[in-house]
């Protein structure tokens, strides 16, 4: 009486044809989700270290795409074809076959330890950074909460130091040599279309190399590509995003070359230039000489104990030559900067701006008036 | 001391209602409370991961801002991990290995009842956070130095870490429960080959629990001890290591990986020969590949730290090691088809559920291979794509084959079958969802979306699959609802015999829902499948079995009489967390209370007092 | 953790068949069944022992993965007393052989040997405690703080918790100390101490791991220099 009471209805309710329906869903998501390329896709590389990981991933990903459809198939075969059907004999008891156990052991061995070979050859080949492909650009990453700092200790081959961020810039068909260190907590740095990602520890320098290749890139020179930290790190890591522009030789070297601090010429920038002493230069530098006023009133700043909050904060040297703000999360115009300024924490919350500087008062807005913004801003932008 | 059990005498035998309970230290009804409270902390982790969901749906919503979206990943993969799917499989350890091995209880049943208290006590300890909203917030693995004082300054973490401290006692004590009873209260006749892959996947699973459950231990008293007592062993300024931490919490985490997936696999190994009738494919096979999954689950840690820099030598070795942990799980895929080869294949919600585990856990390993190989992992660490191949396995193998488990043995513990046309229902609306939810992540991955992000910005052009994997938790929770509406259901459900399945296990051969004693006389097992061959050769006798073992008298069977103790104990356990995280005085008062309990437990005779 | 090994002390195992008719049954299964002939308690406390080693491993691992590595002062050459705690050691040792001296005495009911060799064990397990107290204290005044550096973080925490180890089967000595004035300790019940006796064998060894590593290879660390090795 036990399993006869389920047998039959059981059997009228499975329909393969649900199976069928839900492999054409599938298939649906793998055409429109491949072709979708976003800003920070993998599929679409630019360059060889990228490339080489894509390559390795496609091999896998076919491999196993064959793999699921035999074993899926096999599956879906069995299910189907040896289904209850009423009155049916019980089955042949069959416990086992050894022939067949070592087969199905070794057979997968083998394919696993091949592709296992290969992949330490490619891991190890894109160990270190090619030494055939021109000179290699050393640049140090620095990961901060939440923002990543790009140090060039050697920018232009003379020995001229440049320290930007939020925006890397480096030049096109060179490698790029990365340390990583971090300030404060582990981050991840990864530009998806230049290569995988490597985690940013303290107590360590990891390193990393990246190219951008000029066949490989899409858009004309310079052009801009996409990074985002990848390893938690606290309450605004959505927002620890930066850009990546890759630019020719010439654009890269005039870049270097014209990364100078902001050049206070106008009083209202002269003016700016004092306000940033007073209420931000405990947490941001500005590279370069600096007037004996500013510095003392950075002094006084300092004298008041404001240092115990300081945190660094981004190096705004060339703040006029980047495209964004805050870590890649708004375009940097005029009425942004203004509104960052005014009230950071709407724009991205959490951050040590907010919390930490002395001109916000408890849960409003800047302690600043708009022309003391507009000062700083006008310092901060070259404008004139 | 024998005072306090004369203040406390031990409860009498038979008690019904709430106290009985929470005296008892019955097995199956042990394992009815920690499947209940799992099923509870599911809908809770369940609501959590719909949050997430609802925030990630559509590009820079805010609904829960990043803090509470970081407390609701932490929590929601915390708990399912240590609060759903390890004490479903303590469940179903509980229910069904002492009546799969012939045996009256577990061997420790008093220590058995303190596992489930301590558990309880400790998930509710962990879920005061919410309460003092000083909620964990930094991931299920929190690494270090994100989880030290100036990072976290909230008591967040020290809920996580003394919460996870508990757990971890109620884990090992249960660990070392079932491996004693399992090497020691088999039934005669039932030798080690002839256990059921289930049992065998229990002892694996539990002594994976008691060797890596140390590891975390340590890792997490380190952690308290850094936020609480000033050491530094993460802490980069003092000259710790922040990678330490990884290490510690992946020789843990990765064991762990199998602790959540062998019991399932246990369950699927038992459903599939049920539902085929015929007898599992390459039995020793199975068995040994558990045991290798379970040995080389201990070298395969660092595939968790590719990205770490551990240099391309480790790297490789890891590589090699983690691709080919998927050779004896392929193993037991392929005894699983020619199980069913040219079986007799019966669909019931049981089986659907078994054959989606398949289905799904083939998923998740194939793109487990693909991150498995360093130098493709780089690009997949910490995205989406290895929060798509986690939930196939978690989800789409662990979950599903609790879920074929609850299916499967239902009518034993309550004697009714679950509806089945509601089960079916229930099965597709979750297997549809669970795809419609997890399918999309791994392309959104590779699209470069990295994991525990609480916004993105529409630029990235992740919208669309982000929409529609929320789309698919709908469906998914839908089909939560209708499991849960299944079980509510029961009671109007239908009586069926002792025996619904033709199954081959021993449990089968007793009633419906099961005596308190199980068995009125051990039972001496005749082969790998017993109550086949029970069956078989009373149908050659002519005198086929329709009725289980006859009832007896309980009072004439010794079984071990409840106790107050074991919550006793647990509550001064739950309450030394309490105190680390308040008052030391707290910590005192719970390191009192389990001390008495402790004496109590001792002085305790072994059955009431007949009066 | 589970460092609770008293909740296998006297725990009452679900028996095999014990009644339901097994009178009339021709080859009853006995009291005290267990299917390898294993006694359940005993088993569980070597199980336990097992999940212990991973955790003293751990903290040994923490330990030696931090050798060297602090990075001020006191490092292990300044203060570590090797002659000192090998008199400790010593003690340790001496009270495992106490031990085994007790359970020797269970087993042969001798009940004034019971007494004296389980009161010697639980007394040189505490001249050891002290000797750790005195050790620790002796530390502090030197400047050697949980928080001072590495060495003092994985120094304190190791030993403390083999501390912890000692002081738990202090207590569980004593107890057997006391019930074995109600008569409750004789062959009968033997495994009590037999089970109390690994326990305690194990927090030795593990003392023995820990002097050869902390004080006769890494006593004599100095600086921040990780020394040849």
């Amino acid at each position: 009486m036990s399993s006869d009471d389920l047998k039959r209805p059981a059997l009228r309710r499975f329909r393969p044809r649900r199976l069928v329906f839900f492999g054409l869903v599938a298939a649906l998501f793998l055409l429109t989700a491949a072709c979708s390329q976003g800003y920070q896709s993998t599929w679409d590389p630019i360059g060889p270290v990228a490339e080489k990981q894509l390559q390795l991933f496609n091999v896998l990903l076919w491999t196993m795409v064959a793999v699921f459809v035999l074993v899926e198939g096999a599956l879906l075969y069995i299910v189907i074809r040896y289904r209850r059907r009423p009155g049916q004999p019980r089955p042949p008891q069959i416990h086992g076959h050894t022939a067949l156990e070592v087969t199905w052991t070794i057979v997968p061995t083998a394919l696993i330890l091949g592709l296992g070979i290969w992949s330490v050859f490619t891991l190890f080949e894109l160990d270190q950074p090619p030494t055939d492909q021109g000179d290699i650009l050393e640049v140090t990453v620095v990961g901060h909460q939440w923002y990543f700092e790009f140090e060039y200790p050697d920018a232009d081959g003379n020995g001229k130091r440049v320290t930007t961020a939020n925006e890397l810039k480096i030049p096109v068909d060179r490698p790029v040599s990365f340390t990583l260190e971090s300030d404060d907590v582990l981050h991840s740095f990864w530009v998806p279309k230049l290569g995988g990602k490597v985690d940013v520890v303290p107590t360590r320098q990891n390193t990393l190399w990246l190219m951008a290749d000029s066949d490989q890139i899409d858009q004309p020179l310079p052009a801009t590509y996409y990074g985002q930290c990848a390893e938690l790190c606290g309450i605004a890591h959505a927002q620890m995003r930066f850009r990546v522009t890759v630019m020719s030789e010439e654009d890269y070297q005039d870049w270097v070359r014209d990364y100078s601090p902001p050049s206070a010429l106008t009083p209202v920038s002269q003016q700016g230039q004092t306000l940033f002493a007073i209420h931000c230069s405990l947490c941001h530098s500005i590279d370069g000489p600096e007037l004996e006023s500013v510095a003392q009133a950075r002094l006084d700043q300092f004298l008041t104990g404001a240092e115990n909050a300081a945190v660094p904060g981004p190096n705004l040297t060339d703040l006029r030559t980047r495209g964004t703000l805050a870590a890649g999360i708004t375009d940097l115009t005029v009425e942004n900067l203004r509104a960052w300024i005014k009230n950071p924490e709407e724009i991205k919350p959490g951050n040590y701006m907010y919390s930490n500087a002395l001109l916000y008062d408890e849960g409003g807005d800047a302690t600043l008036s708009d022309t003391e913004i507009d000062a700083i801003i006008e310092y901060l932008l070259n404008l004139r | 001391m024998a005072a306090i059990t004369e203040v406390l005498p031990r409860p009498t035998y038979g008690a019904t209602g709430l106290w009985s309970w929470i005296t008892t230290v019955d097995h199956k009804r042990i394992g009815v409370m920690y499947g209940a409270t799992a099923l509870v902390f599911m809908l809770l982790s369940g609501i959590e991961a719909g949050l997430i969901r609802m925030q990630l749906a559509t590009p820079d919503t805010d609904i829960l801002g990043p803090g509470r979206y970081n407390q609701m990943f932490t929590m929601h993969a915390t708990v399912m991990i240590f609060m759903v799917i390890m004490p479903m499989g303590v469940a179903f350890f509980n229910f069904v290995v002492p009546l799969a091995i012939g045996a009256r209880d577990v061997a420790f049943p008093r220590l058995n009842a303190l596992s489930y208290w301590i558990f309880l006590f400790g998930s509710i300890l962990m879920h005061f956070s919410f309460i003092v909203n000083q909620v964990p917030d930094a991931g299920w693995f929190s690494y270090a130095n994100l989880t030290e004082q100036p990072f976290s300054p909230n008591m967040g973490l020290d809920f996580w870490a003394i919460g996870l401290l508990i757990l971890g006692t109620s884990s090992v004590a249960g660990g070392l429960n079932f491996v004693v009873t399992i090497i020691n209260l088999r039934a005669p006749g039932m030798s080690l080959m002839r256990m059921p892959v289930f049992v065998w996947m229990t002892l694996l699973t539990s002594i994976l629990l008691i060797l890596a459950m140390p590891v975390i231990t340590v890792g997490l008293i380190e952690l308290v001890m850094d936020r609480n007592f000033g050491t530094h062993f993460f802490i980069p300024g003092g000259g710790g290591d922040p990678i330490l931490w990884q290490h510690l919490f992946w020789v843990f985490g990765h064991p762990e990986v199998y602790i959540l997936i062998l019991p399932p696999m246990g369950i699927v190994s038992e459903i599939l020969p049920t539902f085929s009738k015929k007898p599992l494919f390459g039995y020793p096979f199975v068995i040994f590949s558990g045991i290798v999954i379970a040995i080389m689950g201990w070298a395969v840690w660092s595939h968790h730290m590719f990205t770490v820099g551990l240099g391309p030598i480790a790297n490789s070795v890891f590589t090699i090691t983690t691709m080919l942990i998927a050779v004896p799980t392929g193993v037991k895929i392929f005894n699983w088809l020619a199980t069913m080869w040219k079986g007799s294949i019966e669909f019931t919600t049981a089986m659907l559920y078994a054959l989606g585990f398949i289905f799904l856990f083939i998923i998740g390993g194939l793109s487990g291979v693909s991150h498995a190989v360093s130098p493709s992992d780089f690009q997949q660490q910490d995205t989406y794509y290895i929060v798509a191949h986690l939930h196939y396995v978690l989800f789409g193998g662990s979950i599903m084959g609790i879920f074929a488990g609850i299916y499967y043995w239902w009518p034993k513990l309550t004697g009714r079958l679950l509806n089945e046309k509601l089960g079916k229902l229930n099965f597709w609306l979750i297997f549809i969802g669970m795809n419609v939810t997890f399918f999309p992540m791994h392309f959104v991955g590779m699209n470069g979306m990295p994991r525990r992000i609480y916004t993105y910005s529409s630029e990235f052009g992740w919208g669309d699959l982000n929409m529609l994997a929320s789309v698919g938790y709908l469906i998914l929770f839908v089909g939560f609802l209708v499991f849960l509406y299944n079980i509510i259901q029961n009671r109007n459900a239908r009586r069926v015999s002792h025996d619904p399945w033709d199954a081959p296990g021993v449990e089968w051969s007793i009633a419906s829902p099961p005596p308190a004693y199980n068995f009125a006389e051990l039972p001496r097992i005749k082969g790998r499948d017993h109550y086949w061959i029970v069956k078989d050769e009373a149908r050659e006798a002519g005198n086929p079995i329709t009725e289980p073992e006859p009832a007896v008298d309980p009072s004439t069977i010794h079984m071990p009489s409840p106790s107050y103790w074991p919550i006793i104990i647990a509550a001064g356990v739950g309450l030394i967390g309490g105190g680390l995280l308040s008052h030391y005085g707290v910590s005192f008062l719970g390191g009192l209370i389990a001390f008495i309990g402790v004496i109590g437990w001792a002085n305790e005779p072994p059955a009431a007092e007949e009066h | 953790m589970a460092h609770a090994p008293e909740t296998a002390h006297h725990s009452d195992a679900a028996h095999g068949a014990h009644g339901g008719g097994h009178d009339e049954h021709p080859e009853h299964i006995g009291h005290d069944y267990t299917t390898t002939g294993l006694n359940h308690r005993k088993m569980l406390m070597w199980v336990f022992l097992g999940s212990d080693c991973l955790f003293f491993g751990s903290l040994i691992a923490t330990y030696m993965v931090y050798r060297g590595q602090s990075l001020q002062g006191p490092y292990p050459i300044d203060i570590i007393d090797i002659p000192i705690t090998t008199i400790s050691t010593f003690v340790l040792l001496c009270s495992s052989f106490a031990m085994v001296r007790a359970l020797a005495a269970t087993n042969e009911n001798n009940q004034t040997g019971i007494k004296v060799w389980l009161l010697a064990t639980a007394i040189l397990g505490a001249i050891f405690i002290g000797f750790q107290v005195y050790e620790f204290n002796l530390f502090k005044n030197e400047g050697l703080t949980l928080g001072q550096n590495l060495f003092g973080a994985t120094f304190f925490t190791l030993t403390g918790f083999h501390g912890a180890h000692v002081t738990l089967g202090i207590i569980w000595l004593l107890a057997l100390f006391i019930i074995s004035f109600k008569g409750r300790l004789h062959p009968g019940t033997a495994l009590d101490v037999e089970i109390c006796g690994l326990y305690w064998h194990f927090v030795d060894i593990v003392w023995i791991v820990i002097f050869t590593l902390l004080y006769l290879v890494g006593g004599f660390d100095a600086g921040p220099a990780v020394p040849g090795h």
